[in-house]
């Protein structure tokens, strides 16, 4: 009988189901605690940091419509330990779940943490880890992390893991701070020639914060009031050899967010000194980047030469003068002063890297490489010193897309 | 039981190739080549097959004297009985050995990214068990298997290569020449082994339609393995640079850093699902071939009880190792560097004893007549 034997097999079938689960690996979603946030600071204690957990509540958001539950979209826990790893593991002693790193968003610093020489070994742990990825991002906060968690309290978005990956994708959108992946971190790490720039984050804000241009803030410096919460991400933190070595502000940290070729910007908005305004007006821009930069190089002799040339195309986005774009001869001097302004920033940029930081925050040095036929020669050449009194120059390529909507002098 | 007469085409034999051999850098190989020369990692497995193609090309044109006839018993023939079954037996106790190694490789990958807490064993006894399965059932499933994931292996395998794009830098293949051009040569003679499963599929010629099917479904997948292999090391050094030296499976590193969009961040399943039925494949394929081996040395007909009892003894060796260290940084390394030379060497002796004998002037006038 065929149909008896059907029978028999799908009978044999899902019963094999039920042996799918296994004895071990199970993970049940109720039973886990994921960590969103891992805070890491310096303790008082020696050789122990203090590990701060954010722990996200999964029921809080998830219901469709109403009838979700009361409870706190979020939990926070500080404690001393060892490391992050076996920390999950003391922290079971006070959160009833499992806790898993598996959705870790960010992992923030304190910045006297970062400064220490073991904080690379602290940091490498997160290779040996077998849930952190290492897409998770890297900041660095003004204040411990500790108090950094727990007073950031995001008004309209709750749910931590969304706040942090919208606030850190946009703040990359915008350039203002650096896409600062725990991959980036480590390939920076081990190839040595470059400095790796982490974001810069905080959720104080100082006492007297003055009203600077657009974008030259550090975190905890914009002069923001109203009903809103404190956290602030803009500006960078700079890692030399997984040390901590200085900050760049949000203006310079989207200078290099634009030469990097490695960075996705996507939505740039800058202002630019308006060229027919006396009383140092300024004119809002909107920054696009659709080609990789070109970058030509001579290594021969004392002093190399690099030349970056940076395609970007820009849309002007106001008129405060009030100058009629249409005549060539305004567009003319327009482009020219751009690509003035853009050259200052970018030299600006290098010269700090030359003398302040001694090293280039993105990596340049890989450029370098196809004018050396084998890795010793490349050795000889020590990056790391020739790039000190190397001669940069940069050189934009602007197209102007759009002048507005108004063609008259609106 | 009467035996599976089943018979391989090529298209068929051109997919396992691929999954047995093709798959290979989603493994520790990338790590493996660019510990050995950095930045001219991807050059490493173009150069190896240029040098492994003398042999090969002397293995294929002599077992094309005797149409459908295995391996061993044309080196039985051309070597005398007794020293034809040492080379024989040689030759399975080094496959034997890889296949054991590789499989605990895999093994310890699927337990370090994937199923973290349970033990080695029980993955172990799982894969292999799958793998005694299937090559239980015959080379003729295996390769009907083999093309039916074959095309969702090589195409996951790209998606993934081209989701990487954004974070890479095609100037990590510089400095062009690594460590130096001597270099190089010396590492693409120790990584011979790449294709030494070429040297194994010898031993299924009889279960081919037709010897032409082998001899051009050879080269076919020998070119197509070589590219593939070269491009997928080439976005690994690329991606992640200097950094690769240290990561041991870079390709499940890479597909749980990638992600699809900010509403599918964490894709790997999907990747490691095609990826382990593309591992059962190839240890599957693997399995029968070193089956058919044992067989033909110890003249055994009905290979299929035999299937289970050596799926154990590997398994046995590959839990030897204590940690997954000792496999990769220690026991392989001699391995490999003992395999690729001395398969070559056996092909090219194969092919001189067959010249010096006059078989190939034999074959030549019997095709006159």
């Amino acid at each position: 009988m065929p149909t008896t034997r059907k029978w028999y097999k799908a009978f044999w079938l899902l019963a094999i189901v039920c042996l799918l689960t296994g004895c071990w690996d199970r993970e049940e979603l109720e039973d886990k605690a994921y960590v969103i946030g891992l805070g890491l600071d310096r303790s008082q204690h020696e050789g122990k940091i203090i590990v701060t957990m954010l722990l996200a509540n999964p029921e809080v958001g998830s219901m469709q419509g109403g009838g979700g539950s009361t409870e706190k979209p979020r939990e926070i826990i500080s404690f001393n330990a060892n490391d992050f790893i076996a920390a999950k593991g003391t922290a079971n002693a006070i959160i009833s779940r499992k806790i898993s790193y598996d959705l870790l968003k960010i992992i923030v610093v304190s910045e006297d943490f970062a400064k220490e020489k073991d904080f690379i070994a602290t940091i490498s742990d997160v290779l040996k880890d077998k849930e952190i990825r290492l897409n998770s991002y890297l900041a660095v906060s003004k204040e411990k992390a500790k108090a950094y968690f727990k007073k950031n309290h995001p008004k309209m978005e709750t749910r931590p893991h969304k706040y942090f990956q919208y606030m850190v994708q946009h703040g990359v959108d915008n350039g203002l701070i650096p896409d600062s992946t725990l991959f980036r971190f480590f390939t920076a790490y081990e190839r040595g020639t470059d400095l790796f720039l982490a974001m810069n984050t905080s959720a104080e804000v100082g006492k007297n914060p003055n009203v600077k241009g657009e974008d030259e803030y550090l975190a905890g410096q914009v002069a923001a009031t109203g009903e809103l919460d404190d956290t602030q991400f803009i500006g960078a933190a700079v890692f030399k050899k997984g040390v901590m070595i200085g900050k760049l502000t949000g203006q310079e940290t989207r200078t290099v967010n634009i030469l990097d070729d490695t960075t996705n910007i996507k939505d740039v908005l800058i202002d630019i000194p308006d060229p027919f305004s006396d009383e140092k007006k300024q004119f809002a821009a909107r920054i696009m980047k659709t080609e990789d930069n070109k970058v030509k190089m001579n290594l021969k002799g004392l002093k190399p030469k690099i030349f970056i040339t940076v395609p970007v195309k820009i849309e002007i986005m106001s008129n405060p003068s009030m100058v009629d774009y249409t005549k060539k001869k305004n567009q003319q001097i327009l482009k020219k002063h751009i690509a003035k302004h853009i050259k200052k920033v970018n030299d600006d940029l290098f010269k700090k890297s030359q003398t302040q930081l001694k090293g280039v925050p993105f990596p340049l040095a890989i450029y370098a490489r196809k004018y050396f036929g084998t890795i010793p020669e490349y050795k000889k050449f020590d990056w790391n010193k020739s790039f000190l009194n190397a001669d940069i120059k940069v050189n934009s390529d602007i197209e102007i897309v759009d002048f507005g909507k108004t063609t008259k002098k609106h | 039981m009467s035996q599976q007469s089943g018979k391989l085409g090529i298209r068929e034999y051109v997919s396992i190739v691929i999954l047995m051999v093709g798959t290979k850098p989603t493994g520790d190989l990338p790590t493996a080549l660019y510990s050995m020369v950095q930045s001219a990692g991807w050059m490493i497995p173009l150069i190896s097959a240029g040098i492994f193609f003398i042999p090969l090309f002397l293995l294929v044109k002599t077992m094309m004297l005797y149409q459908n006839q295995n391996l061993f018993s044309i080196i039985q023939k051309l070597f005398g009985k007794y020293i034809g079954s040492i080379v024989c037996f040689i030759i399975f106790i080094i496959s034997s050995s890889i296949i054991s190694i590789d499989t605990r490789t895999y093994t310890n990958i699927i337990r370090t990214f994937y199923f973290t807490t349970t033990p080695n064993l029980i993955i172990y006894s799982i894969l292999m068990l799958v793998c005694a399965y299937g090559a239980k059932k015959g080379i003729q499933h295996i390769g009907s298997a083999a093309y039916l994931v074959v095309y969702y292996a090589v195409l996951s395998l790209i998606i993934a290569l081209i989701l990487s794009f954004q974070d890479s830098n095609i100037q990590g293949i510089f400095p062009f020449w690594g460590p130096g051009k001597l270099e190089i040569l010396k590492g693409s003679s120790k990584s011979l082994y790449i294709f030494l499963d070429f040297f194994l599929f010898a031993m299924l010629i009889p279960n081919f339609q037709s010897t032409k099917d082998f001899l051009k479904g050879t080269w076919v997948a020998y070119i197509c393995v070589c590219i593939q292999i070269s491009a997928v090391v080439l976005v690994f050094i690329s991606l992640f640079d200097t950094s690769l030296g240290g990561i041991a499976y870079p390709f499940h590193s890479e597909i749980r850093y990638i992600s699809l969009g900010s509403y599918l961040p964490n894709v790997e399943i999907f990747f490691f699902v095609i990826w382990i039925m593309g591992a059962f494949i190839r240890f599957t394929a693997f399995l029968y071939i070193n089956v058919q081996m044992f067989c033909h040395i110890f003249k055994i007909k009905d290979y299929e009880y035999l299937i289970p009892a050596i799926a154990t003894l590997y398994l046995l060796i590959g839990s030897i190792p204590e940690t997954p260290f000792d496999v990769g940084l220690v026991i392989k390394p001699i391995i490999t560097n003992v395999v690729g030379p001395s398969f070559a060497l056996i092909s090219i002796i194969l092919w001189l004893t067959a010249w010096l004998k006059g078989e190939f002037k034999h074959a030549n006038n019997k095709e006159m007549v």
